[in-house]
């Protein structure tokens, strides 16, 4: 454990001091990595069954097999962050299968289920630029050396699941009718599914050890602007409504509707119409999990039993 | 495909800084067409197709060592093009990312992908310069 203070650390890592090891963490640095990472880790290792099942209807083989690439990336994130865990005195085997469903702590986003080819190409356009969003910052501004470094990989395995999704959400838009119709309505959903994702508006934001810590650099707030400055261009060009514009007058990006509102999982819909609720009604919202959270769960559980069984009889 | 991130619409630094990296594919790094048709076209062609960056490695398709060889002649561009594995994911983006810079120009007519995977690709197919720029990645090329 380290032999400074809280304040001592906070003011050292913020003159660009670079934590390597436990040893010079402090309890409140330490306990602060520890939930970014499990949040990291939990949403790599939950975005997999989330894919897969939608992967199951790529229009062909090839297409498939880059659906399983993306898979295989995020299952091999999760063991990376959850590996890093294991140096903070954390274990990688109770995380991953130890927990209760409702212990898990991705966004309430991968607890939808996913139900056809376009809902997974605006998942890897949407959530994955979400991902990217972050986990970017984290790598600029993190204080922790094994992190940065870890995330170089990370980074450029994300970006080509953004691409992936641009590419195919172009290419069902300029399709038309149906396929169009597809993307929009997966849009509807998740387009202000992302954007609750990035939590609390700074305004109403608790004291944020991890920017006190230098784990991260943005506020929400700004990482939600960050996410908006290349999804809403991007949309905007397909041709594809959504709930928020440009607005040259503040120069940053606003959104168009009740900002939370209610959400209905299985209809897969919000209610703008019923105007702005509280954070905390989101907060016991993400805190019950969405429709798939145990089955997601379940699967994993069920996999460690096959997966020994192989490694017995081999 | 190349997102316009940025168009004219003005961000504060920080974010508009932050957004830049979703750019995905290196397309915001093509330069722009030749005004002119070149003396040389086939060697105009390998100069353009070090502009096309895979799709995760920040390294372009020649310094991978993916490009076997190029003819170009009469506005038609042909291109010997081998993949890193046969399940590549990547590969369709990859032809289209070629197909559309290469198509950029005014001199090229036509663009034919001939896949080739006799040699296989192996590491040592990567470029000096592609190994160089990948140690500052900091990705390990064995």
């Amino acid at each position: 454990m380290s032999p400074l203070t809280d304040e001592e650390l906070k003011a050292k890592v913020h003159d660009g001091y670079i934590v390597e090891s436990v040893e010079e963490m402090t309890e409140g640095y330490r306990k602060s990595l520890v939930v970014q990472l499990t949040v990291q880790a939990d949403t790599e290792l939950m975005s997999a069954p989330a894919y897969w099942m939608a992967a199951r209807h790529a229009p062909s083989a090839n297409t498939q097999v880059s659906a399983h690439a993306i898979i295989q990336d995020e299952l091999a994130h999760a063991n990376i962050a959850y590996r890093l865990l294991e140096d903070l005195g954390e274990s990688k085997e109770h995380l991953v299968y130890g927990r209760e469903p409702h212990e898990f702590k991705h966004p309430y986003g991968f607890d939808q289920p996913l139900d056809n080819w376009a809902e997974l190409v605006v998942a890897t356009g949407f959530f994955d630029r979400a991902g990217i969003t972050l986990l970017s910052d984290v790598h600029e501004h993190t204080s922790y050396g094994p992190l940065k470094r870890a995330l170089i990989k990370i980074g450029m395995e994300e970006n080509f699941h953004l691409r992936h999704g641009e590419v195919w959400m172009k290419r069902l838009t300029e399709a038309g009718g149906e396929a169009r119709e597809m993307v929009q309505r997966a849009v509807d959903w998740m387009f202000p599914m992302t954007l609750e994702w990035f939590g609390l508006p700074d305004d109403r934001k608790r004291h944020s050890g991890q920017l006190d810590y230098k784990l991260k650099g943005l506020s929400n707030d700004q990482l939600r602007q960050v996410w908006m400055a290349s999804t809403v261009p991007l949309c905007e060009r397909l041709g594809l409504n959504i709930p928020a514009h440009y607005d040259s007058a503040t120069e940053r990006y606003v959104q168009d509707y009740p900002f939370p509102c209610r959400y209905d999982a299985l209809e897969k819909r919000w209610f703008f119409d019923e105007g702005e609720i509280t954070w905390e009604s989101v907060f016991e919202r993400w805190k019950a999990r969405g429709p798939m959270n145990e089955i997601y769960v379940e699967a994993f559980r069920r996999s460690r039993g096959q997966v020994s069984k192989w490694l017995g009889a081999a | 495909m190349k997102v316009p991130v940025l168009n004219s619409r003005r961000l504060p630094d920080v974010i508009a800084a932050a957004a830049a990296a979703h750019v995905s594919g290196g397309r915001d790094l093509w330069t722009d067409p030749l005004l002119s048709p070149p003396s040389d076209q086939t060697e105009a062609t390998w100069k353009v197709l070090g502009e096309v960056l895979d799709p995760e490695i920040p390294i372009s398709v020649v310094e991978l060592g993916l490009v076997y060889g190029v003819a170009c002649s009469v506005g038609i561009a042909e291109i010997e093009l081998t993949f890193t594995a046969t399940a590549c994911p990547c590969m369709d983006f990859i032809r289209e990312d070629i197909r559309d810079r290469l198509m950029q120009e005014s001199w090229i007519d036509e663009v034919e992908i001939h896949e080739v995977w006799s040699p296989p690709w192996t590491n040592d197919r990567i470029t000096d310069e592609g190994r160089e720029k990948l140690r500052r990645l900091g990705v390990g090329v064995g």
